[in-house]
């Protein structure tokens, strides 16, 4: 089992305020790891961490054994880190085709020379990013939908489309932030079952924050839990689901004490 | 007729008269009617007043917009004959009452023998006198009483018949959309040669054209040909890759004083060939773009735009300066700017400049559709949608970013050296904020990130005021206006960018058992 990505002890600071604080995560390749937390427990900005958008204030993200805390968001990119937006963003007055196609950039060789000369090179190249973004296309179940404004797309399209263009440059770990937000229970399962696909499939790993319980203890295969953004509590589903410390960061303190007697009651 | 349309009646009735007596204030009430003569076909000299039937129309003109507006107000649909009439009466009432009382006023102040034009410019005796019909203030003001009156009860009809006769345009819109689309006229529509039939046509005309339109003529298109290359570059910033700059002068400046400072016997003696000074305008416009640009990547918005307006400012007051003065000649400019020369022999009529002009126009055009076209115009859009996201997405932002200032920049540089080489001068003046201002107005009103748009835009906003010469005084009003006219009822612009159909579909599958397909389908 090798680790795709290590966070060391790292920490985000906002004026008076740590946000993430001496976080340590490991995720071996292939599984799909869930970050859970009360609101405002520092999910999205570890996420932001790990992607480039924030820059730690210390500790380190090692990514496939090198060190990309401080890189450019573009380059972590590149190297094969993508996320999805927990309030969506697309490009809104592009064509959802031409969305995923933004999403290939990285791994598009020919430069603006070539594209002003339109050589074969280019043209092949320009044609076979066409094809492969309308199979991810397909791949996300919005065929037909490629030519739509992006902003004219359904919510749930639209997040879909957005799984889409995360997946252009052939990502090794796909960030994915709360995906299944504002979805109705139907959209939810249609979501973990993709994104089991997308793991099964392609071999992407995951990490996901999620709100839903039911999608996180189904699909996780380990699960971190965060709280004033320190790492209170780590494990299998099963064990989170018993811990006493998540139970209180999310129900308030003694609110374990009450679950185990609700429990043994049950028992009896 | 219930006391809220009155008072709706009312209100439109006061602001067309704020309208009236704000076009008086500012001496449009000569103006437009001369122009109302012009399209008669009367050509008046500057400075004769035109006749009082024009004024009749002009304010007639606006009376029926007054009455047509004050009809549409009253809420009914369909209108309704008697209160759309009454709506007009009160409206047509209301604005000929304050405009009665302003020539009264107007009048009277005039006749005491105080100059007006010591407060307004434009409001000249004459002008007065104009407006009351020659006649004295009180018949005066009655006259547009009684216009605006009978104008607005006009007005109002119109807008009732216009509006009971719309259903019977909408059927003979449809006889006429039928017949295009069954005639010869419909075929011709679908057929795929026509788009080259139609650039040959094109093409053939900017060949002719200049040969036989005159100098006159070629000066204003050159004008209008070298605004389009300043659009299509500051488009390419601007609309693009969504970057506010507003110093473009800057680089129009730097292309047309590199390319005069190399070809010009003052004061440097270099007499470059007019073809490698071009290259050397563009190139250096380019790096000149690339270095502005590396200490502004971070800039976005509002920072980048106030940064990018002094850069512009400071180019401007540089060559002016007399720190500079021995490099580039100050305030007094360059003169005797080489024209291009083939193949050693001259080729500056303004014919052949029109030519070359056009040459560029259609150069760049083509450069920045293949760029707006490939992975570079998708990065660009992306970068102007969200720069942070793009960035996250794996876009090489500070890489396109500066790629798009470089293009810009050289095409800048191409026009301000053809600027140049035309004017054989250019001085500090040429290179005021106002042309960056007058490029960023009509890519705006064009259409952002549209090539058409852009070459739609330097036509009504350059091509027009020089038609229209005598709308001079009032070309910062009328683009003001234009502006916030087109920002309310058009806001992406003339002609705005449209995105390409691009995703790859399988042919339709002919289903032979659809019963099977529906239980086997829903597996996506």
């Amino acid at each position: 089992m090798t680790v795709l990505l290590e966070t060391r002890r790292v920490t985000k600071i906002f004026g008076g305020l740590i946000a993430v604080n001496k976080v340590d995560i490991v995720v071996p390749e292939g599984k799909i790891a869930s970050i859970i937390g009360p609101n405002g427990a520092g999910k999205t900005t570890l996420f932001n961490c790990i992607s480039g958008l924030y820059k730690p204030e210390f500790g380190e993200v090692i990514f496939n054994g090198k060190p990309i805390h401080g890189m450019i968001t573009d380059k972590i990119a590149a190297l094969g880190i993508s996320r999805t937006y927990q309030n969506i963003r697309l490009f809104k007055s592009m064509t959802a085709v031409e969305n995923i196609m933004v999403g290939f950039e990285p791994r598009i060789k020919q430069g603006w020379f070539s594209a002003m000369l339109k050589t074969p090179a280019y043209r092949n190249e320009e044609k076979h990013v066409i094809n492969e973004a309308s199979k991810l296309l397909k791949y996300v179940g919005l065929q037909g939908f490629g030519d739509q404004l992006a902003t004219n797309l359904p919510y749930g399209a639209q997040r879909r489309l957005e799984i889409a263009r995360a997946l252009g440059n052939s990502p090794k770990l796909l960030l994915l932030d709360e995906p299944t937000a504002g979805m109705n229970p139907q959209e939810t399962d249609e979501m973990k079952d993709f994104i089991r696909l997308v793991r099964g499939e392609l071999g992407i790993t995951i990490i996901l924050i999620e709100h839903d319980m039911r999608v996180v203890m189904d699909i996780s295969d380990q699960i971190s839990v965060l709280d004033y953004g320190q790492k209170i509590a780590e494990g299998t589903p099963k064990e989170i689901q018993s811990n006493p410390r998540v139970i209180e960061a999310y129900l308030g303190p003694g609110a374990a004490a009450l679950s185990e007697k609700y429990r043994r009651e049950k028992v009896q | 007729m219930s006391t809220s349309s009155f008072k709706k009646s009312a209100n439109s009735g006061l602001t067309f008269a704020i309208i009236v007596i704000f076009l008086a204030l500012i001496g449009f009430t000569i103006t437009g009617p001369s122009l109302v003569q012009k399209i008669w076909g009367d050509t008046l000299s500057a400075g004769t007043i035109p006749s009082y039937l024009a004024l009749v129309v002009f304010l007639g003109f606006i009376g029926i917009w007054n009455g047509w507006k004050a009809a549409g107000q009253t809420g009914e649909s369909p209108l309704h004959l008697k209160s759309a009439i009454f709506a007009g009466l009160v409206a047509g009432l209301v604005a000929g009452l304050i405009v009665m009382l302003y020539a009264f006023i107007v009048g009277s102040i005039s006749a005491r023998g105080i100059d007006l034009r010591v407060y307004l410019s434009l409001l000249s005796p004459e002008s007065i006198v104009y407006f009351v019909f020659g006649k004295s203030t009180l018949i005066g003001g009655l006259i547009h009483l009684g216009l605006s009156i009978a104008s607005a009860i006009l007005g109002a009809f119109l807008a009732v018949s216009a509006d009971r006769s719309g259903e019977r345009i909408s059927k003979w819109k449809n006889l006429v959309n039928n017949w295009t689309k069954n005639s010869w006229l419909g075929s011709l529509k679908k057929n795929v040669y026509l788009n080259y039939v139609l650039v040959g046509v094109v093409l053939l005309l900017l060949v002719l054209m200049p040969r036989t339109w005159g100098s006159y003529w070629n000066y204003i298109m050159g004008t209008v040909g070298i605004y389009i290359l300043l659009g299509i570059g500051l488009n390419i910033i601007v609309g693009f890759s969504g970057q506010l700059v507003l110093g473009y002068v800057a680089f129009f400046a730097i292309g047309a004083y590199s390319f005069a400072l190399i070809t010009a016997p003052e004061p440097h003696h270099v007499e470059l060939n007019f073809w490698l000074a071009l290259l050397v305008a563009i190139i250096a416009s380019a790096i000149s773009g690339v270095l502005i640009g590396l200490p502004i990547m971070r800039l976005r918005g509002d920072y980048l735009a106030i940064v990018t307006l002094g850069f512009g400012e400071i180019i401007r007051i540089l060559i002016k300066s007399d720190w500079l003065r021995g490099i580039t000649l100050g305030p007094r400019g360059v003169r005797n700017i080489a024209g291009p020369t083939l193949f050693g022999k001259s080729f500056s009529s303004d014919v052949d400049f029109m030519y070359l002009i056009i040459l560029a126009v259609i150069l760049s055009i083509f450069l920045a559709r293949r760029w707006q076209e490939s992975h570079v115009g998708r990065a660009w859009l992306a970068i102007s949608q969200d720069e942070t996201v793009a960035q996250a997405t794996g876009v090489d932002t500070y890489k396109y970013k500066l790629l798009a200032l470089a293009i810009g920049a050289a095409f800048a540089g191409l026009g301000g050296a053809l600027f140049a080489s035309r004017n054989q001068f250019t001085g500090p003046e040429d290179h005021a904020l106002m042309v960056s201002i007058n490029v960023l107005c009509l890519v705006i009103v064009g259409g952002m990130g549209s090539i058409p748009g852009v070459i739609l835009g330097a036509f009504t906003l350059k091509g027009l005021p020089e038609i229209l010469r005598e709308l001079e005084n009032y070309r910062l009003l009328v683009f003001g206006a234009l502006l916030v006219v087109m920002m309310i009822i058009r806001p992406e612009g003339l002609w705005p960018a449209r995105r390409p159909n691009l995703e790859v579909k399988p042919p339709p599958k002919i289903e032979e058992k659809p019963i099977d397909a529906v239980s086997q389908g829903g597996d996506v």
